[in-house]
């Protein structure tokens, strides 16, 4: 009898601390502020997505272990959009539904570019920290959607600044057929073509090709004064490169910021001494070397420029949180679009983020920096801006 | 002129690529009708056993070589056993392998995907990446060793069929399967050898491109297509046939990008058409099954 007691007394406080536990942590996900995340786990982005996601992720656990934004903790809800669009449009619409405060896009450009047909109805703070594409904030009039990440017209803008005492009359371009590298190689060309600049040839090198050798003959035959590299798929960009070494080739080459992620460092090798690339990390600055150890401690590695546009961004939305005061969807668009003087973790000493009247583009148009490998490894900062 | 016998030495090699997928669809087509659309994936996975065995242990070539073909064949027939027997087995119709060949190459791509993480990882070459020249012939180590490896494995393929009776035991069950089936062909056996070396000969393909492109996740779809192009081309009827399709598909993409007054964008259709015409012309391609063999 007494032990049917004690049994029952037991079960009793069970259910008791099971309710209150329930009770707890239902309260802590009403209270959480939401912010979603839509990635590509999957797809062609995924090399690139996922170190912008883990950079975005540990943003929000540095932010929840110095106390939250406003006194809330922060909650990560990430969707995957497998680097499509009508997936993604899908993933925006269900972090809407699960009342995020914004959402972060990590995918690729035109999956970025569909998720905003739910945000610009649904009137949902959205935010690309990564994605280059000079197309993304002018091809749909959405007013609570920014891009952080540099710019491809920034990118050949601080190139030819780097290159001006060069005077570059003739050059090539050579891509791939991705989304964003074709973007890329558009503003580049736009770019090159605005400073009086020839280009003499121009070649693109499809996905899955097993050899880039008849492109650069081509490009040989040309005789550029310098090759512009503007795609932004890692395997084709090393075809090239090993092409470019093959072929004797020798002219300068100057490079978008794909080059600028360490995986060269590794599946390029031998490839690299004297490629000139344009990064948007400068790993002596004094915030970036801050978030280099704070990352190193927690990750047990070393983070690169693409784990840092996530946290930039993730730590961008918290502070257009806390200016708004909460999370009402009109505020935090004020907030936001008032963003002016942010020192992040990308962009070179003294740059800043901020959104000029009626643009939607934060990156400091001055905080690209240039840097040249040094054998295979990524060398200091050669040159700042694009003035 | 330089450039054009440079390139028929870089195209010759890219064609070996395609031929040996296309290869590897054929062993397995002829003798049991399915399509595997998967044979790239088997060729990720190769090039993902050498970034193993060759880049982060450093074994010797040959040794890495040696055992990439013991566990492709081992894949190979896993493959076969567990996801088309069954299903054969239980009389399924011919569609229903096909399908469940297209599930495992998304397992396949994503098992790799998650093990070995997205980023591309290098393969060494197995002389090195330096220049040969040959007088007007000149090119990469690696792309003269490409087509000395095909070449090695097409002569290795048509002396099977060619020359012995374990050949002609897969001619006789692509020619009719129940006439075989009643001569004491052991049709089971026969669909899991075609599978297991199969992967073999796709396994090839990708620890031959590997070095130059890198081995990452995605790269088994791009040799997929391009070695059923491949296939298409020289048809399915003889093995000579799949390293002639790729010969051409390679030369037709390389000459066009470098000769032909075509924007970039367009030059790379050029193959597809090439695909296009060769089905409305010959639609079992350029090489069928002998007569006196049938």
């Amino acid at each position: 009898m007494k032990n049917r007691h004690l049994f029952w007394t037991c079960r009793a406080l069970q259910a008791a601390l099971l309710s209150a536990m329930v009770v707890s942590t239902s309260a802590w996900a009403q209270n959480t502020i939401k912010i979603g995340m839509i990635t590509d786990r999957v797809g062609p982005a995924k090399p690139y997505a996922e170190p912008v996601a883990a950079g975005a992720t540990y943003a929000v656990k540095e932010i929840n272990a110095r106390g939250g934004i406003l006194g809330r903790q922060v909650e990560l809800l990430v969707e995957d959009d497998q680097g499509r669009a009508d997936i993604s449009a899908t993933a925006a619409r269900k972090l809407v539904d699960a009342g995020v405060a914004f959402i972060l896009s990590v995918s690729l450009t035109p999956a970025t570019q569909q998720a905003q047909t739910v945000t610009l109805e649904s009137k949902t703070p959205h935010i690309t920290p990564s994605n280059g594409g000079d197309t993304l904030t002018t091809q749909v009039n959405n007013p609570n959607f920014w891009q952080t990440g540099p710019l491809g017209s920034t990118q050949i803008a601080t190139l030819l600044s780097y290159a001006a005492n060069r005077n570059y009359k003739r050059v090539a371009l050579i891509t791939e057929n991705s989304d964003l590298g074709q973007l890329t190689n558009r503003f580049f060309k736009a770019g090159l073509e605005k400073a009086g600049i020839q280009i003499v040839a121009e070649e693109m090198v499809p996905r899955g090709s097993t050899s880039a050798d008849a492109q650069m003959q081509k490009i040989r035959a040309a005789n550029p004064e310098a090759l512009f590299m503007t795609g932004v798929v890692t395997p084709e960009n090393t075809l090239i490169l090993r092409s470019y070494r093959q072929l004797g080739m020798k002219m300068p080459i100057l490079g978008n910021y794909n080059l600028s992620v360490p995986v060269y460092t590794n599946v390029a090798k031998g490839l690299m001494d004297g490629v000139t690339f344009v990064d948007a990390f400068d790993p002596n600055k004094a915030e970036t070397k801050r978030f280099i150890e704070a990352y190193k401690k927690d990750a047990g590695v070393e983070p690169y420029n693409l784990n840092g546009y996530g946290y930039d961004g993730v730590m961008l939305v918290a502070d257009a949180i806390r200016r708004a005061g909460g999370v009402d969807k009109d505020k935090v668009r004020e907030a936001m679009q008032a963003t002016k003087g942010y020192i992040g973790v990308m962009g070179a000493v003294g740059a800043a983020y901020g959104f000029a009247e009626g643009k939607r583009t934060g990156f400091d148009t001055n905080g690209m920096v240039v840097r040249v490998y040094e054998g295979d490894k990524q060398g200091k900062v050669v040159h700042v801006g694009s003035k | 002129m330089n450039d054009f016998f440079e390139l028929v030495v870089g195209a010759s090699a890219s064609g070996c690529i395609y031929g040996l997928v296309a290869l590897s669809y054929l062993l397995i087509t002829r003798p049991t009708g399915i399509i595997n659309f998967a044979v790239g994936e088997w060729a990720m996975m190769a090039a993902f056993a050498g970034v193993v065995m060759l880049n982060d242990w450093n074994w010797p070539y040959p040794v890495g070589m040696a055992i990439m073909v013991v566990l492709m064949f081992v894949v190979g027939w896993l493959t076969e056993r567990l996801t088309v027997r069954p299903l054969v087995e239980k009389g399924a119709p011919p569609l229903a392998p096909i399908l469940s060949l297209l599930g495992m190459l998304v397992v396949f791509r994503e098992a790799i995907s998650i093990g070995f993480g997205p980023d591309p990882q290098p393969v060494p070459a197995a002389f090195g990446f330096g220049r040969l020249e040959l007088g007007w012939l000149a090119g990469s180590y690696q792309s003269f060793f490409t087509i000395a490896a095909t070449l090695a494995v097409f002569g290795a393929a048509w002396y099977f069929f060619e020359r012995t009776l374990h050949g002609k035991s897969f001619e006789a069950v692509a020619i009719d399967r129940r006439a075989a089936a009643l001569m004491g062909i052991h049709l089971g056996r026969v669909t899991a050898i075609s599978f297991a070396v199969g992967a073999v000969v796709a396994g090839f393909a990708g620890v031959l491109a590997a070095p130059n492109v890198s081995a990452h996740y995605l790269m088994g779809m791009p040799l997929a297509i391009q070695g059923f192009t491949a296939l298409v081309i020289g048809g399915v009827g003889r093995v000579e046939g799949a390293l002639l399709g790729g010969l051409i598909l390679a030369f037709a993409e390389q000459m066009t990008v470098r000769y032909a007054p075509v924007p970039p964008g367009l030059a790379m259709g050029v193959p597809l058409l090439l695909l296009i015409l060769f089905l409305l012309v010959r639609p079992k391609g350029l090489l069928t099954a002998r007569e006196g063999r049938t």
